[in-house]
């Protein structure tokens, strides 16, 4: 049988069997959940208008002050209604049958509440109050009508930050940070499942038999590309599901950074997969058994959790001298290197450094990995020291 | 098949000086045999014999430090090696796939086509009277038909040659019945077979040929027949009524291996005297029974590895 017809019915044996697994579908299940749940609570919460409040008006005087305030809504936020009532009893009665959250009595009006008044409310008031009152003055004291504009509603400041900021860069900030999460949670899954499943075939004796057939060189290089296969699909399908609700719900001011950014995941998880399935691979070949793994691939573990933290840091200051330099890094590069480019501004050349770097010590480890599975993964009974393994001392 | 490579069923696979070394322990030191297309070779030794390192050198999955695998005349490549069915000491598949599924995949990966694959998956389980667990998971059935499944699994592409370590172990009387049946039937495709086995009966019932190693290296090789003329001449049951066993001692070069309801079992050296065996036995009473021993294999498997042992240079 040709090679890389080996190579592939291994790896769709690994994509069929892995994706029809009922933790697979859970765990891609609960992860849209949390997404979705990312992307329209904000939405839900910052999207329900601005706070409305009722006033009840007995008087004239009363209903020139909730006017006034209706027509200066944008200064608090809160929209004020009135409601003409016949008399102070009536208003009462609004009060304390919550038809109105305050009420404006008498000629020079009072503010009567049931026990408290809210603060948006009260400056909303008082402010329209004292317009009311200032417009009154200056049109006694002979101002017309565009002098009073220009006293009681001058042009707002003007606002001129020493660092200006781009309307979409918290999305930005968001759109990093989920890209590094997935990123993470990706390479770790995927990878102990490369792990777990070399294990999963040596404990069950059934890699003798897949060895009389093909090469183990072929049967690790088939596992690693259909969970990296799996993996690159479950990400797909996420990021477009998670842009796609985005867009649905309005929750997107820039689209195109979305997707870009989808598109940087992708790669980047190609990359980081590529490097650390090879160590996952050392991980699973040198034990006998799924309750040994854990102890081989926990330094691999801590080393992707340190990754991720580095990296996280990474996102306040993605040009920073840290990012750079940790871009150049292999086991942090897959992470940093993402963040750096959806977040930051990076130079071409420390991109494609960075991704060269890897690259050699992705082939580097390749080729260590390959010696060792060769020469652990018949070695069926107990564990396997690196060493051993590295030296050839095993079963070929 | 798909991809048609050297060797086709009719041809015959030869191991020649096989040598592994596990550290200082010797494996295997030389070992050599044939098996002729159609024949069914038993592949007998005490534990530790090296019988596993062998079969695992002709699949493959370990590779020799000196010797080759031959098939059909020429060294064994991957691409034959792939036609051969195989069944490990340890048997394994995968426990959360489905036998259909796994069947399939595990003919594909010895080359045959998808077509080809579900077609002789479904033969054999038919034949194998596992069908009606096909769909179901490999560790949600029973140990028996967990071994009919790994036995499909050695048959599913057709091989061409078949090397089976221990495949009559765990094995009910049926099941043995059914897997003679298979083997049989395959050897008389003209496919070699070889199989290893302990319990030395059935090795006697169902093989042509026999091969015994022992440390590494064949003691004897043969078909059943041959071993018989030779671990049985000068191999004498002798029944003297009412006569204790001294006479036998008179008899130059004889020596008593047996004493049972039968009679005596008397050895002579290659150039001893049955008439004089007789006549001695003649002299000391009433002879019921002179004839020569036909040795079971169990018999001559201990004569064999108890020579090897005394072949081995003291210290």
């Amino acid at each position: 049988m040709r090679g890389h017809n080996a190579i592939w019915l291994v790896a769709r044996r690994e994509l069929v069997e892995r994706s029809r697994e009922r933790s697979f579908i859970i765990g891609t299940i609960v992860t849209l959940v949390i997404l979705a749940g990312v992307i329209v609570v904000p939405e839900l919460l910052g999207d329900d208008g601005p706070d409305e409040a009722r006033v009840a008006v007995v008087s004239p005087a009363g209903e020139e002050v909730v006017q006034a305030a209706g027509a200066a809504q944008g200064a608090t936020g809160l929209r004020v209604i009135g409601v003409p009532v016949a008399d102070e009893q009536a208003a009462r009665a609004a009060l304390e049958d919550e038809e109105a959250d305050a009420a404006l009595v008498g000629d020079a009006p009072r503010i009567v509440v049931v026990e408290e008044l809210e603060d948006d409310l009260e400056t909303a008031l008082q402010q329209a109050s004292a317009g009311v009152r200032a417009a009154t003055a200056l049109e006694q004291a002979g101002a017309d009508a565009e002098q009073r504009q220009a006293v009681l509603a001058p042009p707002p400041l003007e606002v001129a930050p020493l660092e200006p900021t781009d309307k979409g860069d918290d999305e930005l900030l968001i759109i990093t940070f989920i890209a590094l999460f997935l990123l993470y949670v990706q390479l770790i899954g995927n990878g102990y499942m490369i792990s777990s499943g070399i294990v999963e075939e040596k404990a069950s004796r059934v890699v003798e038999l897949l060895l009389s057939a093909i090469r183990p060189r072929q049967l690790l290089a088939g596992k690693a590309l259909g969970i990296g296969l799996l993996g690159i699909g479950q990400l797909l399908v996420i990021g477009v599901f998670g842009a796609g609700l985005a867009l649905a719900v309005g929750a997107l001011e820039v689209p195109a950074g979305a997707v870009g950014a989808l598109g940087v995941v992708l790669v980047s998880f190609a990359l980081g997969y590529a490097f650390y399935a090879t160590l996952f691979a050392v991980a699973g070949a040198l034990v006998p058994r799924q309750e040994e793994l854990q102890s081989s691939s926990t330094p691999l573990i801590f080393l992707l959790i340190a990754a991720f933290f580095v990296s996280f840091q990474v996102i306040d200051d993605p040009d920073g001298t840290l990012g750079v330099v940790l871009g150049f890094v292999p086991p942090c590069a897959p992470l940093v290197l993402p963040v750096r480019i959806i977040g930051g501004e990076p130079a071409l050349w420390e991109i494609v450094g960075g991704v060269i770097v890897l690259l050699a010590a992705t082939a580097a480890l390749v080729a260590l990995a390959a010696r060792v599975y060769s020469n652990a993964i018949l070695r069926t009974g107990s564990s396997v020291k690196l060493r051993e393994a590295l030296s050839g001392g095993g079963g070929r | 098949m798909a991809t048609p490579v050297a060797g086709t069923p009719g041809a015959m696979l030869e191991l020649d000086g096989l040598t592994r070394r596990y550290g200082d322990r010797i494996a295997l030191d030389g070992l050599s045999f044939t098996v002729r297309a159609g024949q069914v070779l038993g592949f007998v030794g005490p534990n530790g014999a090296g019988k596993t390192t062998a079969m695992r050198i002709v699949l493959g999955v370990l590779t020799p430090d000196a010797g080759e695998v031959r098939f059909d005349g020429a060294p064994v490549d991957a691409a034959t090696r792939a036609r051969f069915g195989y069944m490990p000491e340890e048997r394994g598949l995968y426990p959360k796939m489905r036998v259909t599924d796994q069947l399939v995949h595990l003919a594909r990966l010895h080359g045959a086509s998808a077509a080809q694959a579900r077609e002789a998956t479904e033969r054999w389980l038919e034949r194998l009277e596992v069908a009606e667990r096909a769909g179901d998971r490999v560790e949600h059935l029973s140990l028996g038909n967990q071994q009919r499944v790994q036995l499909a699994a050695a048959l599913v592409h057709d091989p061409v040659a078949l090397v089976l370590d221990e495949p009559f172990s765990g094995l009910d009387p049926v099941g043995v019945d059914a897997l003679a049946e298979v083997l049989a039937e395959r050897a008389a495709t003209g496919v070699p077979v070889v199989f290893s086995s302990h319990q030395l009966e059935l090795v006697e019932r169902l093989c042509d040929a026999v091969a015994i190693i022992r440390d590494g290296h064949l003691v004897a090789e043969g078909t059943v027949d041959e071993l018989r003329a030779r671990g049985g001449r000068g191999l004498w049951r002798v029944h003297v009524e009412g006569a204790s066993q001294e006479w036998a001692g008179t008899v130059p070069g004889a020596e008593v291996v047996g004493d049972g309801d039968a009679g005596l079992l008397v050895r002579l050296p290659d150039d001893g005297d049955e008439q004089a065996l007789l006549r001695a036995a003649q002299g000391a009473g009433r002879v019921r029974r002179f004839a020569p021993e036909e040795p079971r294999l169990v018999d001559l498997f201990r004569e064999v590895a108890t020579v090897a042992r005394g072949e081995v240079p003291a210290g």
